[in-house]
């Protein structure tokens, strides 16, 4: 509940001006609702008085029938209000929420990042968002304004009929309310759980069907494998059908406590007009007046049956938004390089992985306007020393110095403003080929962008498509492979670092374009100290210098 | 523009899934129109209850037996209610279940050389949260559908026996409200779908930048990326407003008409009370507690329609997953031979055949292969450039493709939908990319469910050289694989999977490029273990670009050019 909480003041602070005014609205609108069905029982009852004791001309018909077409309209025009206004609020919501999420998530170590790029977590990550969407509309708001309807009607009912039908009505409703908030409460947090746990083995048992068709034919488990499917799939159904009891019971419940108001208001309504306590008229209002008033369990349900649901999602955006806090390091010298340093120095420098070593008494000094490559199997550790080198992996022992300076006393931004990283795998997104650019340099003008285009020899690639207003689509669709990669590489140098550090640089590029690119490269940052890994050969043909892993 | 639903392939196909829970779902309706019916004998309580405090007269009911017949009815009003939503869903679950267990029969079935399948992650999507949409809509939408036509009815014949003045009141602003609705809602309609894509659009805004957090980090874009982000968000709003104005207006005219037909049936009722009016009552006259009854019906004849407008974004949600199951549906796919299943073994010595064999492979037309014989024990390298067709004969060769024209016999016989299962247990495979099962490196070796032979498991890991790699796993054997592999490289994985070959001791091995992307120590590790199993004297068909491993096999067939 605290996480909960925590979530909806942190995205929906800014927006709570019209949060309230559309609570507001939405209180308006029931208790419109109450009112009307309370005045059309007074009105009829006392007109049906008026009627047998043939004062029917003197009768003032015209106040309560304007007061009944009054609240009609403005019942019709607060809807209208609340509609608008929550859903501009929860829109607004939406966004902040995932914008939230993606600010507090850049904090992440980069291997953690990188180990979820485009896996399945990041999928239900979504989902999970998407359901606390509701939080405001369907939760927060509603039984913010039952609390206040239910309030000022009650209030309004004391001071015109009595307090004790009034006490009658609220006890009960919110007797009720509690009641089924508790039960909710208490019984579907487990199941939402356990549901949202078979949801994620179903998709991932169906991607392994998927995926491993031939493995599976062959082997004879194609069958076994679509039976775990549907396994999960019971299993689901079977904590759904929980939750959908919970819920079926909770709103028994509350309909329930609806009744019984009512059903306690005509007993005291009846009562109280027999002994001359209260007019027939005011007995009529007080029950019509509930059965209004029972509207209000309708959206609170509603938004009670989401709430394990809710629960279960807040649980994990609320981890993903706080646990990956990194300290912010602080820099110890501002910039003034030493002069005589070489710009990368790692020296014996040792990184084990889950008790795996990786890297073991590891010298290397890249200097100024230098170039070198990193070569070795696959898994012998190049991606590693990158990491290393960039501050995102930490060393065992050893040190790892830019410029002559220890990189764990400079804090982040003054290190990617040293230097950077264009990691193996590296994605775009759709926007201009300028968003992409001024993704590593928000200032880039015009022109720098095309000089870095053209030092990866994408320059005449994007004159063709229509230049740099060009539009790329979800993930650089519209690019092939290899100018994808090449953009890449555009981003990383506009960041004109001092040092450069290139996972597999020309991966799918043709040697003719590779060479070309990586002279380009070259010209386009003379100064700085490039680091490659690299297992192809135009990229260790064009170093200065090859150091082998093994 | 969605203009008639007869042509729309999604309303066809939710029929089609509506069908399946016919049954429960038209229980559950009327069970609940009959909890909805208790209103009846309420209001006549009520009425008279509160009339005869007026009059004075003696009422049926004591004040105590009328509040309790009244609290009875509506204990009986909810239960009746919840039971039948309780059927719904359940007949909702099952209609559910059957569409789960098809999409996941059919598409395991079409061959993994077809495009029609289905892309995984959009699969996963489907079979998971997108049919569970549907049940919202059987329940919610589908339960207030069938209120709608039913109630409105009762209630308007059971005022008429009251007044038929107040019948045609609410027989007026009734069909208004789906009059003015359809005239918005064409609109709205449109406007309520395109929201649903809005947000989805959101969705895949925020999925993109999350896949692009590595770039972002080291390029230290948070600020430009969160801003971009923004912006983007804010217009997808601004867009998506616009058009729920419009489609809120059509929510506002029900309630606008809901709220005018019971003020009028009240105003009326009253009216008619002190005597101003005196008609549409069929000359009786109106008692007060006739009155009271109307007013207490009135809400009840626009409450379903109420139920249904609330409602109508799961129709328009149901509709589209409607719309992506048909469109799956209409796929032209072509399915593997047998259905993939254990069956007892295929007898007689091991021979490959094939004859005039053709393969008819999308836009690049048609694939030509030689006839082949190969025998027990032989080692093959297919070799030709790429894109020639040459793992597409060994998924023909294993009946994971079917030829368009040819014959391919194995162990001397025609292979057919009948007995390619009991074929492919003679068989393993070893695919180009490593898909290894969201489990352990052993359970990925022996199979799931496989039984654990040790000195099988000790033999295979030793010809696969995959000792010194299990032995740095965090877990050795137990280290789980998950999409990623745990962070085994290339030539780590392909060799889980030779291991795997391996311990199943088939007699045929048929792997699709082993040493692709694998640094010459990996790619020799990797041809060593598949001479290894050639030693043993298992027949090895293997389609590789990679001369030195081809030049090492027995025979080489060529595909393309002149051979």
């Amino acid at each position: 509940m605290r996480r909960l909480a925590r979530i909806f003041f942190r995205v929906w602070r800014p927006h709570a001006g019209k949060l309230a005014l559309g609570s507001l609205f939405s209180v308006l609108v029931v208790f419109a609702g109450a009112a009307l069905l309370g005045l059309s029982g007074w009105f009829i009852t006392a007109t049906g008085i008026a009627g047998l004791a043939g004062a029917g001309i003197a009768f003032d018909v015209f106040s309560p029938s304007a007061a009944i077409r009054f609240l009609a309209l403005g019942r019709a025009g607060a809807r209208y209000g609340e509609r608008l206004l929550t859903h501009d609020a929860t829109l607004a919501g939406l966004a902040e929420l995932r914008g939230q999420l993606l600010a507090a998530m850049t904090r992440a170590p980069l291997r953690k990042l990188a180990s979820l790029n485009g896996s399945e977590r990041l999928n239900h990550l979504t989902l999970d968002v998407d359901a606390l969407d509701g939080l405001a509309l369907r939760l927060v708001i509603p039984i913010l304004s039952a609390v206040l309807v239910l309030a000022g009607f009650l209030l309004v009912l004391w001071w015109i009929e009595s307090g004790t039908v009034a006490a009658w009505q609220g006890a009960s409703l919110v007797l009720g309310f509690l009641l089924s908030a508790a039960l909710m409460l208490k019984t579907v947090q487990r199941p939402s759980r356990l549901a949202h746990k078979a949801l994620q083995a179903m998709r991932l048992r169906f991607i392994d069907l998927m995926r491993s068709r031939p493995e599976l034919v062959v082997a004879g488990k194609l069958a076994g494998q679509t039976s775990a499917v549907m396994d999960a799939q019971h299993r689901l159904q079977k904590e759904q059908a929980r939750i959908d009891l919970a819920e079926r019971v909770s709103g028994l419940l509350m309909g329930m406590a609806s009744t019984f108001a009512a059903a306690g208001s005509l007993y005291l309504g009846i009562k109280l007009g027999e002994a001359k306590a209260i007019d027939p008229a005011l007995a009529a209002m007080g029950f019509f007046g509930a059965l209004g008033a029972g509207e209000i369990t309708a959206p609170v349900h509603r938004g009670l049956s989401e709430l394990g649901r809710i629960l279960d999602a807040a649980r994990r955006v609320d981890a993903q938004m706080i646990t990956d806090h990194e300290e912010p390091r602080r820099s110890i010298i501002a910039d003034a390089p030493i002069a005589d340093e070489p710009v990368l120095r790692m020296d014996e420098v040792r990184y084990t992985q889950a008790s795996r070593t990786i890297l073991q008494d590891f010298h290397l000094s890249v200097s100024a306007g230098e170039t070198v490559a990193l070569t070795g199997p696959s898994g012998v550790g190049k991606s590693t020393a990158l990491l290393l080198a960039i501050g995102q992996l930490q060393t065992d022992t050893g040190n790892v110095r830019i410029h002559g300076c220890d990189i764990r006393a400079l804090d982040e931004s003054t290190l990617f403003s040293l230097a950077t990283l264009l990691p193996q795998r590296s994605a775009l997104m759709s926007g201009s080929i300028l968003d992409a650019l001024r993704l590593a340099r928000p200032d880039l003008a015009a022109e720098e962008a095309w000089q870095a285009l053209e030092a990866v020899r994408l320059d005449n690639v994007i004159a063709a498509k229509g230049g740099l207003e060009f539009m790329l689509g979800e993930g650089g669709a519209g690019l092939s492979g290899g100018e994808r990669r090449r953009l890449a590489l555009a981003r990383v140098l506009v960041r004109q670092p001092r040092l450069l550090l290139l996972d597999e640089p020309t991966e799918g590029l043709d040697e003719k374009t590779a060479r070309a690119v990586l002279a380009g490269i070259r010209r386009y940052l003379p100064e700085a100290a490039i680091l490659m890994a690299s297992h192809r050969r135009p990229e260790t043909e064009f170093a200065d210098r090859v150091v082998s892993l093994v | 523009m969605r203009t008639k639903s007869k042509s729309d392939p999604g309303a066809d196909r939710l029929k089609v899934i509506e069908k399946g829970a016919t049954q429960g779902l038209r229980r559950a309706g009327l069970l609940t129109v009959l909890s909805v019916l208790t209103v009846l004998p309420q209001s006549l309580f009520i009425g008279d209850s509160l009339a005869t405090l007026v009059t004075g007269d003696t009422p049926l009911l004591s004040p105590l037996h009328a509040t309790l017949a009244y609290f009875a009815l509506g204990v009986l009003r909810h239960g009746l209610d919840a039971w039948g939503g309780r059927f719904a869903f359940r007949a909702a679950q099952d209609a559910v279940a059957a569409e789960r267990s098809s999409l996941a029969v059919a598409q395991s079935r079409i061959s993994p050389y077809s495009e029609a399948a289905i892309a995984s992650g959009e699969g996963a999507a489907l079979i998971g949260e997108k049919l569970d949409i549907l049940l919202t809509y059987l329940t919610r939408y589908h339960t207030a559908a069938f209120k709608t036509r039913v109630l409105p009815l009762v209630i308007l014949a059971a005022t008429a026996t009251i007044s038929w003045a107040a019948a045609l009141i609410l027989l007026l602003s009734g069909p208004l409200i789906p009059l003015f609705m359809a005239l918005i809602g064409y609109a709205a309609r449109d406007a309520s779908a395109r929201h649903l894509k809005e947000t989805g659009s959101l969705n895949a805004l925020l999925l993109e930048r999350l896949n692009a957090l590595v770039d972002i980090k080291v390029l230290d874009g948070r600020n430009t990326m969160v801003s971009q982000f923004f912006t983007r968000a804010d217009t997808l709003k601004e867009r998506t407003m616009a058009v729920l104005r419009v489609a809120f207006l059509s929510s506002t005219v029900l309630e606008l008409f809901a709220a005018l037909g019971v003020a009028m049936v009240a105003v009326y009722v009253g009216f008619s009370l002190l005597g101003t009016f005196s008609f549409g009552t069929y000359g009786r006259g109106l008692t007060l507690a006739h009155g009271i009854v109307l007013l207490i019906l009135a809400p009840e004849f626009f409450a379903p329609l109420r139920e249904l407008a609330a409602a109508w974004h799961d129709r328009a949600a149901a509709l589209a997953v409607a719309g992506e199951l048909a469109e799956i549906d209409s796929r032209d796919a072509m399915a593997i031979l047998g259905e993939g299943g254990k069956v007892a073994v295929l007898g007689g010595p091991i021979s490959i055949t094939t004859r005039n064999l053709t393969f008819a492979a999308g836009r690049s037309g048609c694939i030509v292969y030689p006839d082949l014989n190969i025998r027990a024990g032989e080692a093959v390298a297919i070799t030709g450039p790429s894109g020639i067709g040459k793992s597409t004969l060994l998924a023909l060769i294993a009946g994971l493709a079917q030829p368009d024209r040819g014959l391919i016999s194995v162990c001397g016989i025609n292979l057919d939908d009948a007995n390619a299962d009991a074929w492919r247990m003679r068989l393993s495979w070893v695919s180009q990319v490593p898909h290894f099962a969201n489990a352990s490196v052993l359970s990925n070796i022996i199979g799931p469910g496989g039984l654990r032979d040790e000195c099988r498991l000790k033999a295979a890991i030793e010809a696969a050289s995959l000792g010194p790699v299990i032995a740095a796993l965090p877990r050795g054997l137990l280290t789980r694989l998950g999409e990623t592999g745990a962070g085994l490289s290339g030539g780590e994985a392909r060799r889980v999977m030779l291991a795997s070959a391996f311990y199943a001791r088939a007699d045929v091995v048929l792997a699709d490029e082993p040493t692709a992307d694998l640094d010459p120590p990996n790619a020799q590790a990797v041809t060593e273990s598949l001479l290894a199993l050639a030693r043993q004297g298992k027949t090895l068909i293997i389609a590789t670009h990679d001369r030195q491993l081809a030049d090492r096999m027995g025979r080489k067939i060529r595909l393309g050019g002149a051979a």
